[in-house]
């Protein structure tokens, strides 16, 4: 089988050792690191997407994809990042203040970088002052907020207002997401739109960005 | 219960429509729900967080929460278990403290200064998250004892609400009957998923530490309290809000048999079992019914696939539903109008032939107005009669 293949092949059974081995064979056999990540890990990773929104895989298993696209990634971003081939988008992403849950944030984190992003994971409980300082020092592409509770989801309209206040809302789309997030919300609170799990976000935002 | 106008005024709906509909005490009413016969009207549960009970009770004059459970009609109490006597809970420097299994918490503050704060205890640090193999987790010594609780108390803190009210067993968040959970806050929920995949050796070793404890504790406990347990409640979170966490097979491979277990020593006692999961469960209920689950507890309605409608119509005569009512955007974000219409909804669908209980799929949380709690009340009383 094309050695591309199989990487598509390992990712969508989450075999994260088997991936970083025929990622180090594809790089020694000169295959370009743009084509290992996007003619065979994203390819991989995108079929676990759509196995995952029709409830035929679950969380332990796109956890299981995403840790192999990072290990892969080990391998791979050094030389991506010393080449000029520029990263799919910026994003920075955390769990904002008051709320300490980490696990959807950290499968939508996996998956942006499995998919070619450069990502900012500021981590958990994160006020609105980090968040907004991040956004005017990195200059992201998108801004993706987590919650799990809805008392804590309030603390994303600070973030909103921080960044107006700030002027900064017109140089970053704002995408939410976690359980007690939907449309309705994004749309109350001026956020340029919600997904219902990390492979619609990144749809979504690869339709942002055009890509 | 204070007696100024104003707070005869705010408690005179309720009071007039209980006076019309109630004709049994709580406990015949809820029993009869959860053996799937019609009482009077349908038996109401209540769950808030500590800051809403608060509110409500200052909207209505009720001095005690015990005094707004019994005004707004709520027919069941809970139990918190024997008392706990163990070794007190480790403090660190750092402002942790261990909880039962050894886990770190901190007590996390939501909504600092503003009208919605409040806080959680959470998981600072799981002890089993970073060991590499089964031989270094078989090395740790805080594995929970049945030992470390009083059972000469509870059936005595159970009968003070008996004969009037329904009595669930329901443990506490941090520590109720479960299997997943405990394993989460000790291996971190990242790890033990992965582990699901990678080392069902590891998953299977913490997880029958777990059950050997809760199987031990709740004999004690059945045995101690003597028939004065109603209801007796677990929980384990297996659902999301798109689906659930695990698959199906996996759930049959790892939790099955202990599910049963756990609703086999209640149904010894002759007591009647509730599951507490969040989320998407719906894939689940049948092996749940053949498990000889009595009550599902949550029905998540803006999760997918728990419409109570369709969860009654499917599964309505095999297992009794508790709870339907929207905590995550209808009660903290709609109009007490969209609260009632929820309401009726939801008891129009599931109430006929019993086997429904109404209550909201989780705790009123903080961020919810006080007028849509009033509403949500009013409802189940306007349309829960039988």
């Amino acid at each position: 089988m094309d050695i591309l293949k199989s990487i598509e092949e390992a990712v969508l059974k989450g075999k994260f050792e088997e991936v970083k081995t025929l990622t180090q064979q594809a790089l020694d056999q000169k295959i370009p690191p743009n084509d290992i990540l996007n003619k065979g890990l994203i390819q991989g990773l995108e079929k676990v997407g759509k196995l995952f929104e029709c409830q035929e895989i679950f969380v332990p298993e796109l956890l299981m994809a995403g840790m192999a696209m990072k290990e892969a990634l080990t391998l791979l971003r050094p030389i991506l990042e010393k080449s000029d081939i520029p990263p799919v988008g910026k994003l920075v992403i955390g769990t904002v203040e008051g709320d300490v849950h980490d696990i959807g944030k950290n499968i939508v984190s996996m998956i942006f970088s499995g998919s070619g992003f450069q990502v900012t994971d500021l981590g958990i409980d994160v006020s609105a002052q980090k968040f907004v300082d991040t956004v005017e020092k990195e200059k992201p592409d998108v801004l993706a907020l987590s919650c799990l509770y809805t008392p804590t989801r309030l603390a994303m309209n600070d973030v909103m207002r921080l960044l107006k206040e700030r002027n900064l809302r017109n140089q970053v789309k704002v995408i939410i997401g976690g359980a007690p997030i939907d449309q309705s919300y994004a749309d109350l609170i001026g956020a340029d739109g919600f997904a219902p799990d990390p492979p619609s976000g990144v749809r979504k935002v690869m339709g942002w960005l055009g890509k | 219960m204070k007696e100024d106008k104003i707070f005869q005024e705010r408690r005179a709906r309720i009071n007039e429509l209980r006076a019309k509909n109630e004709r049994m005490t709580c406990r015949e009413r809820a029993l009869m729900g959860v053996k799937h016969q019609e009482p009077d009207r349908v038996p109401i549960d209540n769950w808030m967080v500590p800051e809403i009970q608060k509110k409500t009770m200052e909207y209505f004059g009720c001095d005690s929460y015990d005094e707004l459970l019994g005004f707004l009609g709520v027919d069941f109490r809970n139990n918190y278990g024997p008392s706990y006597v163990g070794q007190s809970f480790k403090k660190h420097p750092d402002g942790t403290v261990e909880d039962l299994w050894g886990v770190k918490r901190k007590t996390v503050v939501y909504g600092k200064g503003t009208a919605h704060q409040g806080s959680y205890s959470e998981v600072a640090e799981s002890p089993l998250e970073k060991l590499k193999t089964l031989e270094e987790i078989k090395k740790y010594d805080h594995w929970a004892s049945p030992d470390w609780w009083d059972y000469s108390k509870v059936k005595a803190d159970c009968m003070v609400y008996h004969p009037q009210y329904c009595v669930i067993n329901v443990g506490d968040r941090l520590d109720r009957t479960s299997q997943l959970k405990p394993m989460m806050y000790l291996r971190g929920i990242q790890q033990i998923f992965l582990d699901m995949v990678m080392n069902p050796t590891i998953v299977e070793f913490i997880r029958d530490r777990i059950i050997e404890y809760f199987v031990a504790y709740n004999h004690r406990v059945f045995k101690a309290v003597e028939g004065e347990i109603d209801i007796f409640m677990m929980g384990d979170d297996i659902g999301g809000q798109t689906g659930p966490m695990l698959s199906l097979d996996m759930w049959r491979k790892y939790f099955k048999k202990a599910f049963k277990t756990y609703i086999d020593i209640a149904h010894q006692y002759g007591i009647p079992v509730m599951y507490h999961s969040c989320g998407d469960v719906k894939q689940f209920i049948p092996d749940f019914i053949e498990c000889g689950l009595d009550i599902l507890q949550s029905i998540q309605p803006k999760a997918t696939n728990m419409d109570i409608k369709k969860l009654k119509e499917e599964f309505g005569k095999d297992i009794t539903f508790q709870g339907g009512m929207d905590i995550q955007h209808i009660l903290p974000l709609g109009k007490p109008e969209d609260v009632k219409a929820m309401a009726k909804y939801a008891l129009d669908s599931a109430k006929k032939g019993g086997g429904y209980i109404i209550c909201t799929a989780h705790n009123i949380q903080i961020d919810t107005p006080i007028e849509n709690v009033v509403a949500l009340f009013e409802a189940y009383h306007e349309y829960g009669k039988y």
